[in-house]
C-alpha cells in the first residue's frame, strides 16, 4: 500500500520538478508518475492508449490535480474519475495556484477530498505538498480492497 | 319667444357656413351618401385640391391608398349611426401624392325633425407631429441600441476583468514559484560555492519573488473587492475591530499594543468587506507605528441618522497632508518600504469598499503625530423594540 504510485497531472514543467523535490525532502519514496495534460491523466487512470497494457484495476494512492490544463482541463477530469465506478474512491487532491471562489466551489461540487493552493514560497510548497503526502499516504486509511 | 326663431333652419346654417369657411383647420361637409358637400380654404390648402374638384366625389377618395378600407369604414359606421362621433388619425394623399397624416372629428348632424342630415367633419394635419413623434420613437431606439450596446460593452469588459484577474492569480504565480524555489535551492545546494556577494543576489531574487506574489495577492484582493456580490446585513464594526487587533497582536504577541474600541458600532454593509477594510485599516495602524513603544489605536464611532460616523486614529509616523489626496490611489505610497510602507493597493481597497458601500473615507494627519481615517457608512437599521407587536404598551 505504502508504495503504490502518485499520479501528478501538472502541465508545468517547473512545478513537476519542484514537486518532486518536495515529495523526496519528505522522504515520500512512492513513484511519481507525471501526466502532463488532462487527457493523459485519464489514458493512465483508464488504462487506455499509451497506456493500454496497463492493468486498470491498479490505481494510483492518490492523485495530485492541476486545474488548468491543456486538452481536458482538471475539472473534466474530476468528472471522469468520480463518474467511473472503478476510480470514483481514488482520493483527488487539486494543487493549484488559482483560488477563485469559482474554482474551488466546482471542485467541491465535483467531489474532490481536499483543495489546496500551490503557495509562491519554495518553503511553504515543499511543506504543503508533505502534509499532503503525509495525510493521504501515510495517515490516512483507504477502503478496503482498494489495494 | 325671439324673432329669430321664425327661420331658424336658415339662420343657424348661415351661421354654420361662416364658422366653417373662416376656421383655421380644415372643415367639411359630408352628405348622406358620404360625398363632399362643402369644404372650407383651410381643407383645400390641406390637399391642395381646389373646392370644385371635390365636391360631389367620395370622401374615401382622399384616403391614402393603405388606409382606403379604414377611412371608408369609419366614415361608414358614423353614416349608419353605429358610431356617434368619429376621432381617428389615418394618412391622406395631398394632390401632390404627399402623405398628409389628418386627425378627423366627424360628427352626425340632424335635422329640426331629428332625422341625420349630414355630416360634419374636423380634419386637423398632423403630419408635423406625426413626424416628430417618429423622430422621437427613432431617437428613443437609437438610444436604447445604445445603450444596450453600452451594456454589452461594460458584460464584455466585466468579463475581461475576470479572466484577466483569473489570468494574473494562475499564470503570473506560476513563474514566481518557479524563480523562488529554484533560488531557494540553488542557495541550498550550491551556497558553498557562492561567496558573500552571490549569496546576497539570490537573497534579493527570493525577497523580489516574494513581494511580486504578494502584489499580485493585493491586485486580486482590489479586483474582487470591485466585482464580489455584497451582501447589506447589520454588521457589528465594534466586533470586527476588536478581532482584527487580536489578530494583529497574535502575529506580534511581544509588542504592546493598546487597541481601544468603542461598543456598538453597527453598519449596514457586507460583513467580510468590511473586515478587510478595517484589517487593512488597522494594519496600516500598526504598521504605521513601529517605531513607537507601544502600538496605541483608537476605534471611535457614533450614528448620525441613517448613518454611521468612525474614526479610526493612531499615533505612529503619520503622513504629509500635502499628499492626502494620493493617499488613496492605487500604486502611489507616501512612504518608504523601510518605513513599512506596502504594496499601494491596501488603501485603494479600503476605498473601493467604500464607495461600493455608498461611504466616503477621508484621513487626516500630522507627521510624526499619527493619522486619523475617518468614515462614514450606512448605519444598520435600528429595530425599535416598542414596535413589536407582541409587546404591550407599559
Amino acid at each position: 500500500m505504502m508504495h503504490k504510485e502518485i499520479l501528478l497531472v501538472e502541465d508545468n514543467p517547473d512545478d513537476v520538478e519542484l514537486t518532486r523535490i518536495a515529495f523526496t525532502q519528505a522522504k515520500i519514496a512512492n513513484k511519481l508518475v507525471v501526466a502532463r495534460d488532462g487527457a493523459e491523466a485519464l489514458d493512465y487512470l483508464f488504462a487506455r492508449g499509451a497506456h493500454a497494457d496497463r492493468d486498470p484495476t491498479h490505481l494510483p494512492s492518490i492523485v495530485l490535480l492541476d486545474l488548468n490544463l491543456p486538452k481536458v482541463d482538471g475539472r473534466e477530469v474530476l468528472q471522469a474519475i468520480r463518474g467511473n465506478e472503478l476510480t470514483r474512491s481514488v482520493p483527488v487532491v487539486v494543487l493549484t495556484t488559482s483560488i477563485e471562489p469559482f474554482d474551488v466551489e466546482a471542485s467541491y461540487a465535483l467531489g474532490v477530498n481536499s483543495y489546496i493552493q500551490k503557495p509562491v514560497d519554495f518553503e511553504h510548497f515543499v511543506w504543503a505538498v508533505q502534509q499532503v503526502g503525509l495525510y493521504w499516504l501515510v495517515l490516512n486509511h483507504p477502503r478496503e480492497g482498494d489495494d | 319667444m325671439f324673432e329669430d326663431e321664425s327661420t331658424p333652419t336658415h339662420s343657424h346654417e348661415d351661421r354654420s357656413r361662416r364658422a366653417i369657411l373662416s376656421a383655421g383647420i380644415g372643415m367639411a361637409i359630408v352628405d348622406m351618401q358620404g360625398r363632399w358637400v362643402e369644404v372650407n380654404p383651410a381643407f383645400e390648402r390641406m390637399f391642395g385640391h381646389q373646392a370644385a374638384e371635390l365636391i360631389g366625389r367620395a370622401t374615401a377618395e382622399l384616403a391614402h391608398p393603405e388606409d382606403l378600407d379604414a377611412v371608408r369604414s369609419a366614415f361608414e359606421s358614423v353614416l349608419k349611426g353605429e358610431t356617434p362621433v368619429l376621432d381617428a388619425q389615418h394618412r391622406y394623399l395631398h394632390r401632390t401624392g404627399a402623405i398628409v397624416w389628418a386627425q378627423a372629428n366627424v360628427a352626425m348632424m340632424h335635422d329640426d325633425a331629428g332625422n341625420p342630415n349630414y355630416l360634419i367633419v374636423h380634419l386637423r394635419d398632423i403630419s408635423g407631429e406625426r413626424e416628430s413623434e417618429q423622430a422621437l420613437q427613432a431617437l428613443n431606439q437609437t438610444l436604447q441600441h445604445r445603450v444596450a450596446e453600452g451594456a454589452a460593452a461594460l458584460e464584455a469588459m466585466s468579463h475581461q476583468q475576470e479572466a484577466f484577474a483569473y489570468g494574473i492569480s494562475h499564470d503570473l504565480r506560476a513563474p514566481l514559484r518557479a524563480i523562488d524555489s529554484f533560488a531557494a535551492l540553488l542557495d541550498r545546494q550550491a551556497s558553498a560555492s557562492l561567496d558573500e556577494a552571490g549569496r546576497d543576489y539570490l537573497a534579493r531574487i527570493r525577497a523580489a519573488a516574494t513581494r511580486m506574489g504578494e502584489l499580485i495577492d493585493s491586485l486580486l484582493d482590489l479586483s474582487r473587492a470591485n466585482r464580489t456580490e455584497m451582501k447589506s446585513e447589520p454588521v457589528d464594526l465594534s466586533l470586527l475591530a476588536e478581532w482584527t487587533g487580536a489578530e494583529l497582536q497574535d502575529a506580534e504577541p511581544d509588542r504592546a499594543a493598546e487597541i481601544d474600541v468603542a461598543p456598538g458600532l453597527v453598519a449596514a454593509g457586507d460583513e467580510r468587506q468590511l473586515k478587510q477594510m478595517l484589517t487593512q485599516l488597522l494594519d496600516n495602524a500598526w504598521k504605521f507605528s513601529r517605531d513607537r513603544d507601544r502600538v496605541r489605536i483608537e476605534v471611535r464611532g457614533e450614528r448620525d441618522g441613517d448613518r454611521l460616523h468612525v474614526s479610526i486614529r493612531d499615533h505612529g509616523t503619520g503622513f504629509d497632508m500635502r499628499y492626502a489626496d494620493k493617499l488613496f490611489e492605487p500604486f502611489h505610497r507616501l512612504h518608504r518600504v523601510e518605513e513599512g510602507a506596502g504594496n499601494g493597493i491596501g488603501l485603494a481597497i479600503v476605498q473601493r469598499i467604500v464607495e461600493r458601500h455608498g461611504g466616503r473615507i477621508r484621513a487626516e494627519s500630522e507627521p510624526g503625530q499619527g493619522s486619523t481615517f475617518y468614515l462614514d457608512l450606512p448605519a444598520a437599521t435600528i429595530v425599535d423594540p416598542e414596535s413589536k407587536p407582541d409587546e404591550t404598551p407599559a
